[in-house]
């Protein structure tokens, strides 16, 4: 069977026009905090804009260089905690707001990564080793240890609990 | 016989691995499908970051432990933005003798759940894994708040 081609379609089309309509009635009632809004939009944007194209570059790496089946065998169902340990340095070392990743992680799972690792990936996000010295000194050395650590851990509980959801409702990949 | 040969060879051929450039182009163009997606979450975060501002947050937590801890998470996981600014508001919070119980609520929710982004994720990845992602995120957070503190005050 031949497999058919993905036909080109933008995705979130009501969701940018709710939003426009919503700056717009908010203009009307208060242009200063609509504009103020959209200031702080052009600023976010123009921040994660390398994000985006390192996001572009690494997808396209990837799928260059390997193979869907490949994918499958490092975070797919048989990728064991090799699987587990890879989401976990993603997350951590990941850069930027979370839905700049969203692009790639619906790529990898297109190609077989596990719903559980997505999982993980996203709540080890939380330990930002950048901001690691800014959080010794607000909150302490003993409160940033700890809490990273329970981070990691309770990622990995997530992830695991997610499997087990989806295996008893028999839709584990 | 010739023809039979070749047809054969033909077969035998691996296909042919694209360009790296066909494949930028369709990573490219896969990206560019996501962008009103992006835009609109964006727009949101800009929306949200006006409107809810440190003072409006901190004004919600009341000296109460187990009510602090879900504010603590709920309001982290309405504010959006850079989590150095959880870092601030989080220390101010603690010198306004705010629970530690809330504040690590506040700041882990605050890069673990985001209501802004729920739109944008139930499109991306189905609404069933994202209420069942959120629904753990949330649980976890506050489990995680509470045994950090525990543990501090055993180590102190």
């Amino acid at each position: 069977m031949k497999k058919k081609e993905k036909t080109f379609a933008f995705r979130g089309k009501y969701l940018l026009l709710v939003v426009i309509i919503f700056y717009g009635v908010l203009f009307l009632f208060n242009s200063g905090i609509s504009l103020s809004a959209l200031k702080v939009s052009i600023l976010i944007l123009i921040k994660i804009l390398p994000i985006f194209v390192a996001v572009i570059l690494f997808t396209a790496t990837l799928n260059y260089f390997i193979k869907p089946k490949q994918i499958a065998s490092h975070l797919g169902r048989k990728s064991g905690a090799k699987g587990w340990l890879w989401a976990l340095a993603a997350g951590v070392i990941s850069h930027g707001p979370m839905y700049a990743w969203y692009p790639l992680l619906e790529d990898l799972r297109g190609h077989g990564m596990r719903d559980g690792l997505i999982v993980v990936f996203f709540f080890s996000r939380a330990v930002k080793i950048p901001l690691l010295p800014m959080m010794v000194d607000y909150f302490g050395w003993i409160f940033t240890l700890v809490l990273s650590l329970y981070i990691l851990v309770g990622a990995l509980i997530q992830g695991w609990i997610l499997e087990m959801i989806e295996q008893n409702n028999g839709e584990l990949k | 016989m010739e023809n039979n040969n070749n047809q054969k060879k033909q077969l035998k051929e691996p296909p042919q691995k694209p360009s790296f450039w066909k494949i930028l182009y369709k990573s490219s163009l896969s990206f560019w499908a996501m962008a009103p997606l992006l835009l609109g979450i964006i727009g949101l975060v800009g929306i949200f970051q006006v409107l809810v501002t440190p003072k409006m947050l901190s004004s919600l937590f009341r000296g109460n432990l187990i009510i602090d801890t879900l504010v603590g998470t709920l309001t982290g996981a309405v504010a959006s933005g850079n989590p150095v600014i959880s870092y601030l508001l989080g220390g101010g919070l603690l010198r306004q003798s705010v629970s530690l119980y809330a504040v690590s609520a506040f700041i882990l929710s605050w890069v673990t759940l985001s209501f802004v982004n729920l739109p944008a994720e139930v499109a991306v990845f189905g609404s069933r894994f994202t209420l069942y992602r959120n629904l753990l995120a949330f649980v976890f957070t506050i489990i995680i708040a509470i045994l950090t503190t525990l543990t501090i005050q055993v180590l102190a």
